[in-house]
């Protein structure tokens, strides 16, 4: 009886620690792309005529101390609260000895390769759900030096700033290692930077996740998002049904329309509730904008609409869905 | 009669006045919306550092009230930037002192935990424009240096305060 209990103790437990666990958002620090113009690591290339340039991050992470210094602070503090954020050098690395990997991959018995589309092998890039944008200049002051900074932590899906920091440091002799002003700097952008976050995810728990949906015609599809169908003794385009599915599911009806046409429909700023019943397990577990769009994609194959749909993730707070194929 | 009833009015009201002035001083002293608070420089890693005053009967009472300041503006009031340091956000907001009345009434009492995460980063008396003699006491600013990180934690373990990764 007494091990039933403890069993039923147990599995409550876990069932509790799995529902009270939200989707982590993966942090990532990327320097700004005026950090690496100014710094000389940039790659140029030719596009039709046009110079075009390109942040260069593996030489810079090479070979530049200092922005290694300022990510290093940052990760360090960000552990300390029990958040580590994602190294974009050894992420770039990952993806590196990922594609040397798969290239080589063979099957035993058949000796087939790894099939990966073009849009795969696209999408197997470093991402990130809050991009903290670093931006640092060390300047001159006669014979002193002063390091400016700005940070900002962005919401990769809405583009929103979720936290800005800018300020300056002190004032030191330009014998002073530059190391110790970047720590400096940091120190002092820490505490606001993270009460910025703070409030950010305070935000996420009490009105849900923000996530973007974008749905997108193939030109094999037969419908477009204009075509009228019948529904309750009206006629309604398909744009308008999937609307008001919005409505319906959007936590608190909270969402916008951003682009309405016959072959895409953007919606953004819908906010979406942190758990939902998976149709699968039938368990209530975290979800992210794909887990969302499960049931409208649901809606969409089944009569009257009999569609192809396609869902692509790309992370916790974009979705895009395709009609008329995968 | 008459001009000896108005003179003694006018002694009444006089010394009420003075009292009222008086108690309104030591109100505003004591209070926890009246201190300043000024940042130094960025502090080390966890810590900030601050130049606070302090108010009290006598130099040791008013050093007491500044170390006490000091951490109550971190938990409560934030502490302003300069122009080499950011400002930083007060840890908790404003209400939650009154939420949890008892909590701080101990952890401020004399003697209280606050005192885990106070240095003071000049030793004695502080002299000089640092030490000034008002009515009823003195006014002293110190410079402290406040185990920020470590108070936060306090609050994070106590319960007062959410982490950052709670919820995930």
């Amino acid at each position: 009886m007494k091990k039933i209990l403890l069993l039923s103790v147990v599995l409550f437990a876990a069932c509790m620690t799995a529902f009270g666990q939200a989707k982590k958002p993966i942090i990532m620090v990327i320097p700004s792309d005026g950090w690496f113009e100014r710094n000389g690591y940039v790659m140029e290339y030719d596009n039709m005529g046009t110079k075009v340039t390109v942040p260069d991050y593996e030489t810079a992470f090479k070979q530049n101390s200092e922005i290694r210094t300022m990510i290093s602070a940052m990760a360090d503090f960000m552990a300390k609260e029990d958040f580590p954020i994602q190294s974009l050098e050894q992420e770039l690395n990952r993806i590196k000895n990922e594609n040397a990997e798969m290239a080589l991959m063979m099957g035993k018995n058949a000796g087939g390769s790894i099939a990966e589309t073009p849009i795969e092998r696209l999408r197997r890039s470093a991402k990130a759900d809050i991009i903290l944008n670093l931006d640092y200049t060390v300047k001159r002051l006669g014979p002193n030096k002063q390091v400016e900074f700005n940070l900002q932590a962005i919401d990769a899906y809405s583009s929103k700033i979720i936290s800005g920091n800018t300020g300056t440091s002190s004032v030191v002799s330009t014998s002073t290692p530059s190391t110790s002003v970047l720590e400096e700097s940091c120190l002092s952008f820490k505490d606001n930077f993270l009460a910025g976050l703070q409030n950010y995810f305070d935000d996420l728990f009490t009105n849900g996740r923000e996530i973007s949906v974008t749905l997108m015609r193939y030109d094999t599809c037969p419908i477009d998002f204009e075509e009228e169908f019948s529904i309750n003794g009206g006629n309604y385009e398909l744009a308008d049904i999937i609307e008001a599915w919005f409505a319906d599911n959007a936590k608190e009806g909270r969402f916008s329309l951003d682009a309405r046409s016959a072959n895409r429909l953007r919606f953004n700023q819908v906010r979406i509730p942190l758990y939902a019943k998976n149709p699968l397990s039938g368990k209530e577990t975290a979800i992210d904008a794909s887990g969302f769009v499960r049931e409208l994609v649901s809606l969409l194959k089944n009569e009257p609409y009999n569609l192809t749909v396609g869902r692509s993730p790309k992370g916790l707070g974009e979705v895009w869905i395709t009609i008329g194929d995968k | 009669m008459k001009k000896l009833l108005v003179f003694f009015m006018c002694c009444t009201i006089g010394i009420s006045a003075c009292f009222a002035q008086k108690n309104d001083r030591k109100a505003s002293y004591e209070s926890w919306e009246n201190y300043e608070i000024t940042t130094v420089k960025v502090g080390v890693e966890g810590t900030k550092f601050v130049k606070v005053w302090g108010f009290g009967k006598s130099v040791d009472k008013a050093i007491m009230s500044a170390k006490r300041n000091a951490v109550h503006a971190c938990i409560f009031r934030g502490l302003p930037g300069n122009t080499s340091a950011n400002s930083t956000p007060a840890i908790l907001n404003e209400s939650a002192y009154a939420a949890n009345a008892a909590y701080f009434d101990a952890f401020f009492a004399p003697g209280g935990p606050y005192l885990a995460y106070v240095n003071m980063t000049t030793d004695g008396v502080p002299s000089g424009q640092d030490r000034r003699q008002v009515k009823g006491g003195y006014k002293v600013a110190l410079y402290i240096q406040v185990m920020f990180d470590n108070l936060k934690n306090k609050l994070e373990s106590d319960g007062l305060k959410k982490k950052l990764s709670d919820g995930f």
